[in-house]
């Protein structure tokens, strides 16, 4: 009964983590349609842009405000900046792969010649816990729980509500149409890379909270759990993210638990190829396979 | 020259050899074919694995010190053929994902994936491959056979590698220049076409895929044995694209462009900071080779993504006879198709 409450409660904890990275991650693949494969590289950054600025900092929040500020600097130079150079110079869909692979390698291992070799310890907040029917929970745990809620809402009310939301659609559904309706697509898109950026570094430090160490490549492993969730929910759609994140957070922590701990990210990255191979537009969302990629 | 620089040296012409033929099989894949295969390293590495296991003692030979299938103590050269025959039929399953029409960015990622679970499995299955801390004390081709100072071993398996290179030269270029060559650069170039002509896109792909494979797995084979270890953390995703680099600086394509990528890639780069004064950490340099790979592959996909040698443009002309269209659009149906 409490390993069925703990794979509960900490597939929810995994799954809050999850979410805040994907819907930033979906939320930008569906307005730019460039599949950012640096990611995970740029949430590893965001850790250490926090470590190196506040260090161990008390507040959680603050802590949270750097990360997200780093995140969004960072992805809108990888992304708007770089990538969209590359887009403007015709790169195709492999060829944008490569290049946010490329610009992934050098984060990842710029990073790693400046840590060196050991893993960096890290932790921010109180170390309270609470104790919920036999399974204990870190106050991080609990935190991150709550941003996540707030995060997943206010992406719901920014998209729903507001008129830079309705813009943002207007550009995933058709650039040339959203052009007609006075909405700009390359501010739009800007402002996508800056809100999915800050997303990531929330996730980043509320992930190097969550495991109290990190190296050069916790963020580029973190990243495929992360976007099998956003594909397994149908990519570009931050709804099927939430869901996909759930689903994912729940089935890692039953596998971890009942066959090894090893298997947590294989149950989700086998989830990911299983998606990616028999249906590839995910849970929720229509198949993007004749979008073109614009600049 | 020292005995120690020309063995240095020679052992730099293996590692040449060995990145040379696995540059050539991902060209078949990538540059022929076009298949983005960006989990080309589990093909290296599953060839490195089957000639660790074709060539060790069954485990409680060595004192049972480290745990894994099989180990048959077959003769050289069975361990490098089998890693052929164990690199093309992974071909299979992974063309299972490899060769589905996806987006291509969907596919890469699909690619990705793939090769970290491989690398995932090898680690948490500690019964099949040792696990994390990988194979050790693989036995070298004719060793006990042949009786020389090191400096002569590593002639003799240099020879070897350039004999496996003219092999895998043989292959990729006859390939390259077939019939089955032409249909797979047309496959690349205008799927759709290839598919009117009534032949079947992916049953090409499927069997370049395996060529390719059948390839990167005695390179595998050849660079396990060279090194007597194999461990996961030999064979990390970023390994794939230590090749696709090379390609790309290269030119994708043409054997002679993979050849210079292999060259200046991952000898050039990888070698020469060995070479830079010492500094920071030991490590340091390693991951600084990283960014330097990184910022190449961005620097020629910006400046020259056809590489330094590109592939020859292939224009077909209808011969002497100056025919018109529609007899030229049937000349080179037969020609793609590779009817006489």
């Amino acid at each position: 009964m409490t390993l069925l409450l703990s794979i509960i409660i900490f597939g929810v904890y995994s799954a809050a983590l999850l979410a805040i990275g994907a819907v930033g991650f979906t939320l930008q693949f569906g307005v730019t349609n460039v599949l950012n494969l640096a990611f995970g590289s740029i949430l590893t950054a965001c850790i250490f842009a926090e470590y190196g600025l506040t260090g161990h900092s008390t507040n959680l929040w603050i802590a949270m405000a750097v990360g997200a500020a780093s995140g969004a600097v960072l992805s809108l130079l990888i992304g708007h900046v770089v990538v969209g150079a590359f887009l403007r110079r015709g790169a195709t869909g492999f060829g944008i792969a490569m290049v946010t692979i490329a610009i992934s390698l050098m984060v990842q291992f710029g990073l790693e010649a400046i840590q060196g070799p050991d893993i960096l310890s890290y932790s921010a907040g109180s170390q309270a816990t609470m104790n919920i029917g036999g399974v204990v929970l870190s106050s991080g745990q609990l935190t991150t729980i709550i941003v996540a809620v707030l995060a997943m809402a206010a992406v719901q009310v920014l998209l729903r509500m507001t008129k830079f939301g309705l813009a943002m659609r207007a550009t995933a559904a058709d650039v040339s149409l959203a052009r007609t309706c006075a909405v700009s697509p390359a501010r739009t898109r800007a402002v996508t890379w800056l809100i999915s950026g800050a997303l990531c570094g929330i996730c980043g430090v509320l992930l190097g909270i969550g495991e109290g160490s990190f190296s050069a490549s916790t963020g580029s492993d973190f990243f495929i759990t992360l976007a099998a969730a956003a594909v397994l929910g149908g990519i570009g759609k931050p709804a099927g993210a939430m869901i996909g994140a759930l689903i994912i957070g729940i089935v890692s922590q039953a596998a971890a638990a009942v066959i090894a701990p090893s298997y947590k990210t294989i149950a989700a990255w086998v989830i990911l190829i299983a998606v990616l191979v028999l249906r590839p537009q995910g849970i929720l969302a229509e198949f993007a396979a004749d979008r073109e990629l614009v600049a | 020259m020292t005995s120690g620089l020309v063995y240095y040296l020679s052992g730099l012409a293996i590692l040449l050899g060995i990145n040379l033929i696995a540059i050539w099989g991902l060209d078949l894949q990538f540059g022929l074919a076009g298949i983005n295969n960006f989990a080309y390293i589990v093909f290296q590495a599953a060839g490195g694995y089957a000639a660790a296991l074709f060539a060790l003692k069954p485990a409680k030979a060595y004192g049972g010190f480290e745990t894994y299938l099989g180990g048959f103590n077959l003769p050289f050269p069975l361990p490098l053929i089998g890693a052929a025959a164990v690199g093309g039929l992974l071909a299979v399953p992974v063309g299972l994902i490899a060769i589905r029409r996806l987006r291509a960015d969907y596919q890469a990622m699909a690619m990705l994936v793939l090769s970290l679970i491989a690398t995932g499995l090898a680690e948490a299955q500690t019964g099949l491959v040792n696990g994390p801390t990988g194979l050790a004390l693989i036995p070298q081709p004719l060793v006990g056979i042949v009786h020389v100072t090191p400096l002569g071993y590593n002639w003799i398996f240099l020879g070897l590698t350039a004999g496996c290179c003219a092999l895998a030269w043989w292959v990729a270029h006859g390939i390259s220049r077939s019939p089955f060559g032409r249909l797979l650069r047309a496959v690349r170039d205008s799927e759709s076409a290839v598919a009117a002509l009534g032949r079947n896109p992916d049953a090409l792909r499927m069997k370049v895929l395996i060529a390719g494979g059948a390839l990167a797995g005695p390179s595998g084979g050849l660079l396990v044995e060279y090194v007597t270890a194999w461990g996961p953390s030999s064979w990390l995703y970023p390994e794939t694209f230590l090749f696709f680099t090379a390609l790309i600086v290269g030119g994708k394509g043409n054997l002679a462009g993979g050849a210079l990528g292999a060259l200046l890639v991952p000898i050039g780069i990888v070698e020469a900071s060995r070479h830079l004064p010492a500094f920071g950490y030991p490590g340091m340099i390693d991951s600084l080779d990283w960014v330097v790979i990184g910022a190449c592959l961005l620097v020629f996909l910006w400046f020259r993504p056809n590489g330094l040698l590109p592939e020859r443009k292939r224009v077909f002309r209808a011969g002497r006879q100056q025919a018109g269209g529609t007899q030229v659009s049937g000349a080179f149906a037969q020609r793609l198709t590779g009817s006489r």
